[in-house]
């Protein structure tokens, strides 16, 4: 649960406001467009030691704080030597 | 040129094609799409054809490389005890030569078919400026069809294997349906290999349903063409070719005229071609969404050409965006300048990767290029400015979720399109620059208001009053349609749910509308589709 924590984090800093607990739709209502999504990539990489490719931005990684963790904790795990 | 709209395709290729389709085992039909696909090709571009096959192979090749390189990739990951991330780097280097190299074939191609010109009189001009005379004379070639589109998707399967989200096929005859499905294949939508690949496989059997909703579907986009697209022809061509003969206020008319136009060719087209897949159960991914409802600039190119923004976000903005020295400059300059605007920076320099791109997409000349940047400009501009709007708003106690607000924006966006086209569809930059002037500075409604614009001889340029009624009340019709999709209501779904007869009667009035409406005969010039020559 700690990814998670730190996720809702980020985003809270990143977009002030919405409501990134229940919300499923983060990209669908563009509540993070293009620009807050590159912001956020680079804030996740930094937290979390952690390289984002472009390939895992996808609606399905990034439209809810699950989304979020699951590929954060995968890719951690991924990237672990 | 043949296309979707000449009257041998709809009156005798396409219901072959079906019936062939249909009387042929479930395991066969994928490869009757093929043969009457390379048929489509073969009849618009003869041995051009050959193009499309050294693309088909490339690819398949490629892929199978990329294929062997990541199964290496995973059985020497998997008997490593440590230094996985090095062998996983390793491998990727290797990965990304073998996908440059198939790249190189697609893009080479749609070079030296579609851009050569165009280099070679941008370094003559340079060399020019320093005193060089090349004057470099190349032959000029007919693109195949659908190039721009089809190498696009070839370049996605590409990319897909390499970021292992599709796995490498390995069969032949898959690949190049993918790439040559006929339906698609003159103006997209530019798919991607896991959207279309297995479908068009599947050999799904012509149901009456699928017959009715694609027939109805291209009835509808056959109505956008020839009732509307192909009359605003006689109006916008005379006024674009001849623009000094007008005043500003036909300028504007003639560009509000060509968006119509070019909305109701390429949308109508996009219609017919979702309708033909539907009928062969295959589902294409849709191209437009109400794209003059939108209340930005941004907001517009994620309902026009979707597919073309989708494609240019996926494997131009993130990668450039996240690649690793933007990354840096993001994590600096956030700390700089903070959330809003320190993504800013690299995200415009992706930005200006992909409307460059966009602009140049569209044809080698210098007004597609200026066409492109006037709207990178306007999304940087807008995304500097979003902040301080939100505050006026606020101060001024304007809610922007109001009705009015809303309606502005829509009004703003509508005028910011419109401008756009005009440059898009002048001939030339210089054409362009001349006609905005025009427009701006030479503003007569005189000849709009008395109508005499749309008289019948001297005066009259193209339309009559019969033209334009028709028009007028095709455009309504659209936007009723729009206003309720809008609502997100499926017009096909409530359609599929209505009585029998009024399910025939509505088949029926499109139908007679195209037949009795659309613009045939000597009165019009018939009109290519407009996409098919980018």
């Amino acid at each position: 649960m700690e990814e998670r924590e730190t996720i809702l984090e980020i985003l809270d800093e990143l977009a002030p406001g919405a409501d990134f607990e229940g919300c499923t739709t983060l990209v669908d209502d563009r509540v993070l467009d293009s620009l807050t999504i590159v912001a956020l990539v680079a804030e996740l990489e930094d937290a979390f030691d952690i390289t984002i490719p472009a390939v895992e931005v996808v609606v399905e990684n990034f439209n809810s704080a699950d989304g979020l963790t699951a590929m954060v904790k995968r890719l951690v795990e991924d990237q672990l030597d | 040129m043949t296309s979707y709209f000449s009257f041998i395709f709809l009156a005798a290729f396409l219901p072959a094609a079906v019936a062939v389709y249909a009387i042929t085992p479930r395991r066969a039909r994928w490869v009757v799409l093929l043969v009457a696909s390379y048929l489509f090709f073969f009849w618009l571009s003869r041995e051009l054809i050959l193009a499309l096959w050294v693309s088909t192979l490339a690819i398949y090749g490629t892929g199978l490389g990329l294929g062997a390189l990541i199964r290496q990739r995973d059985s020497a990951v998997k008997a490593a005890k440590s230094g996985k991330r090095e062998i996983r780097a390793r491998f990727a280097r290797k990965m990304k030569l073998v996908m440059a190299a198939g790249l190189l074939v697609n893009f080479g191609l749609l070079a030296a078919f579609k851009y050569l010109h165009f280099f070679a009189s941008v370094i003559d001009g340079a060399l020019g400026l320093v005193g060089i005379t090349l004057n470099t004379e190349l032959p000029v070639w007919a693109a195949p069809i659908g190039i721009s589109f089809y190498t696009l998707m070839a370049g996605s399967y590409l990319i897909d294997v390499y970021r292992g989200t599709v796995a490498p096929d390995r069969n032949l005859g898959r690949v190049a349906l993918f790439l040559g499905f006929f339906p698609q294949i003159m103006e997209g939508p530019i798919s991607r290999y896991g959207q279309t690949a297995d479908q068009l496989m599947a050999g799904h059997p012509v149901t009456r349903a699928n017959l009715y909703a694609g027939t109805l579907r291209m009835l509808w986009g056959l109505g956008k063409k020839m009732i509307v697209a192909d009359r605003l022809n006689a109006f916008v061509k005379p006024v674009f070719a001849d623009y000094t003969a007008y005043d500003g206020g036909i300028i504007a008319l003639g560009a509000v005229l060509y968006t119509v136009q070019l909305y109701c060719d390429f949308s109508g087209t996009m219609d017919v071609a979702l309708g033909m897949g539907r009928i062969f159960g295959v589902s294409l991914p849709e191209n437009f969404r109400q794209p003059f409802f939108s209340r930005t600039a941004a907001g517009f190119w994620q309902r026009w050409h979707i597919t073309l923004g989708t494609w240019l976000r996926d494997y131009i903005y993130y990668p450039v965006s996240l690649s690793k020295p933007l990354k840096k400059l993001t994590s600096k300059a956030r700390k700089r300048f903070g959330n809003r605007y320190g993504p800013l920076l690299a995200s415009s320099a992706a930005l200006f990767c992909v409307w460059f791109g966009n602009g140049l997409w569209h044809g080698a000349g210098s007004q597609y290029i200026f066409f492109g940047l006037y709207y990178f400009v306007l999304i940087v501009a807008g995304s500097l400015i979003e902040p301080t709007a939100v505050k006026v708003a606020e101060r001024l106690h304007i809610s922007r979720e109001s009705a009015g607000y809303r309606a502005f924006q829509i009004a703003r966006t509508l005028a910011v399109i419109v401008v756009g086209e005009l440059f898009f569809r002048a001939e030339g930059l210089d054409a362009g620059l001349a006609m905005f002037a025009a427009m701006v500075c030479d503003f007569n409604g005189a000849s709009l208001v008395d109508g005499s614009v749309f008289g019948v001889g001297a005066a009259g340029i193209g339309l009559d009053g019969h033209d334009l009624a028709l028009v007028l009340a095709w455009v309504a019709l659209m936007l009723v349609v729009g206003l309720i999709r809008e609502r997100g209501v499926s017009i096909t779904e409530r359609v599929a749910a209505w009585p029998l007869p009024a399910r025939w009667a509505l088949w029926y009035a499109l139908f007679l509308a195209v037949i009795i409406f659309g613009a045939y005969g000597t009165a019009y010039a018939p009109v290519d589709p407009m996409y098919a020559q980018f």
